[in-house]
């Protein structure tokens, strides 16, 4: 071009930056949605699906007000527990330099989450629609989707877009399996993890805290499966400069992209992180459970093929739990090492959570709790600006989203309802 | 992804304008960047290894890495006579894509439009929702 172009103001950049991270979050959210309505219209029964969040107290819909709120309240502390020690294992493995192992587990993890998980869902939707498609084919095809998906995973020089896609299939596929679990449960573990995730971001012994501080001070990245927005490149970048500066938190930058003057000047950090999902822990879980029968479970454990190295391995993955996909999930909100917002798959998984249960409700509720995920999601990107240092993505977004899920089922509905009934709007 | 194509031909453009001023930090003058991330992916040099051995695995049945070998290095197929280190992997890669992607989509249709009429009984003993049905394979949540 024979004259510059116009240089980007900080608006554009900035909005360009949020829109790059709201759009995958709201991308995943609504295939959880979809997948619910197709998947849960049957309702079925939720008695025999047990893991670790349900270890302390299996729901009936029977129960009362108050079973049900304690029980819930149980399992959410259970989880929460098992959580925190889950973090401080990874962050002892962090500490003794075992980033390797980790990420040998990341990639193990992500496997199995597309693999079995994703092929789960696949022959789910090919029941329910009928799809003709031969074993040959489909196996070849998942086979396909999951090698690739761990090697985009893995591999930090795929296509950002590929990598990207995959992560926001996982959290899709994640959060699908969480929101199986019975309903006071899921609302009471939302909670849970929030609070959690405020305390252990924020607090000086925080895991989490501990683990961002260690990355820093190491200059490593932790191995975790994070989403990195494209980062915004300004259109009057000079070649010269194509090479993204790594650590922006070291010294300050000299390029002018918008949102990097905006948002890193100085001291931005590395993403925080919840170590959260503990997707095969439970998968394991249910499965031995389902292949031992009767074995602490309630209600009818769903008889399947028992696989003998599952039932050998039960004690060993009992105990595995705690080391198990520790790292696959990571939560809180920072900046990357190329000054992209970074977005822990935690946070995805747990937005499309409280979204998917809000749809096995109503589609009213998935509107509201939509756009208080949203907004929450928007005041932490300005306390992010603000604060410069990593923050919990999940307490501000999930609480807002709760509390609107029951102003909407408690309050709104009655209102909507009849106003609909009476053709009065809507 | 049209960003970073546009990203690309603006470095292109200035690069045409500033060679003299431009240097990569291993001090060669070439800007283009054969990845379709643009200045966010891979340098030339580095990338041969990737596109070698994208190509190499994709041959243990694995057509989708073709695909995604011909997806990421998207200027390199586009752009003839450029990349001369890459250009034949990829180009590879996108004919074996293309041929796998016949063969299994030749079955795939052969399967849906036969039918019970082509395969007898068998087509039920195929299909997949009957093998995980048989299996028990959607029992495990």
């Amino acid at each position: 071009m024979a004259q510059n172009p116009k240089p980007r103001s900080i608006i554009e950049s900035l909005g360009e930056e949020i829109v790059r991270i709201i759009t995958p979050v709201s991308i995943c959210m609504f295939l959880v949605v979809i997948l619910v309505s197709i998947l849960n219209n049957s309702e079925s029964s939720s008695a025999s699906f047990t893991s670790i969040a349900t270890i302390a107290y299996t729901e009936d819909s029977s129960d009362s007000f108050w079973d049900k709120f304690e029980g819930a309240l149980l399992n959410s502390l259970v989880f929460v527990a098992v959580v925190t020690v889950v973090t401080f294992v990874l962050v002892l493995l962090f500490y003794l330099r075992c980033t390797s192992f980790l990420k040998y587990y990341m990639g193990f993890s992500a496997f199995l989450v597309l693999g079995l998980m994703g092929g789960e869902i696949a022959l789910f939707l090919n029941q329910y629609f009928r799809i003709p498609v031969d074993c040959f084919t489909f196996l070849l095809v998942l086979f396909n989707f999951t090698v690739v998906g761990v090697l985009a995973v893995f591999m930090s020089k795929m296509a950002i877009f590929v990598t990207q896609g995959y992560l926001v299939v996982i959290g899709m596929l994640v959060a699908y399996w969480f929101t199986l679990l019975p309903e006071w449960t899921t609302w009471m573990l939302l909670v849970a993890m929030s609070l959690y995730d405020l305390a252990a971001v924020l607090l000086p012994g925080g895991p989490l805290r501990l683990l961002v501080e260690l990355a820093m001070a190491r200059d490593e990245d932790i191995p975790a499966l994070v989403y990195e927005a494209r980062p915004v490149l300004a259109n009057d970048l000079s070649p010269r400069e194509n090479v993204i500066p790594r650590r922006l938190w070291r010294e300050p930058r000299n390029v002018d992209s918008g949102i990097n003057e905006n948002l890193n000047s100085g001291s931005s950090v590395n993403p925080s992180g919840t170590a959260v999902s503990r997707l095969e822990s439970n998968q394991n879980e249910s499965r031995i459970v389902n292949a031992v029968s009767g074995q602490g479970s309630r209600g009818i454990s769903e008889l399947t093929a028992p696989l003998i190295e599952h039932r050998i391995n039960v004690q060993m993955h009992l105990a595995q739990q705690a080391v198990e996909t520790e790292n696959l999930v990571l939560e809180g909100i920072g900046l990357g090492s190329s000054g992209a917002i970074k977005l822990g798959l935690g946070d995805f998984i747990f937005y499309s959570v409280l979204v998917g249960r809000a749809a096995m409700y109503d589609f009213m509720t998935v509107y509201a709790c939509y756009l208080a995920i949203i907004a929450g999601l928007g005041i932490t990107l300005v306390l992010l600006a603000f604060y410069q240092k990593a923050l919990p993505a999940l307490p501000v977004s999930v609480l807002l989203g709760v509390l609107f899920y029951l102003l909407t089922r408690l309050l709104l509905e009655a209102f909507v309802v009849q106003c609909s009934v009476n053709l009065i709007m809507f | 992804m049209e960003r970073a194509a546009e990203l690309e031909n603006n470095n292109n453009n200035e690069n045409s304008s500033t060679s003299s001023s431009s240097s990569l930090i291993g001090g060669s003058v070439r800007q283009e960047w054969p990845t379709i991330d643009g200045p966010l992916g891979l340098s030339e040099n580095d990338s041969v290894w990737y596109a070698r051995y994208f190509f190499i695995f994709g041959f243990l049945m694995l057509p989708l890495l073709w695909a995604v070998n011909c997806y990421l290095f998207w200027p390199v197929l586009i752009h003839s006579r450029s990349f001369p280190l890459l250009r034949p992997y990829i180009v590879r890669s996108a004919i074996a894509f293309a041929v796998f992607s016949a063969i299994l989509g030749s079955w795939a249709v052969t399967f849906v439009v036969g039918g019970e009429r082509l395969f007898g009984h068998t087509w039920d003993e195929l299909v997949m929702y009957n093998v995980a049905d048989k299996y028990g394979l959607t029992g495990w949540i």
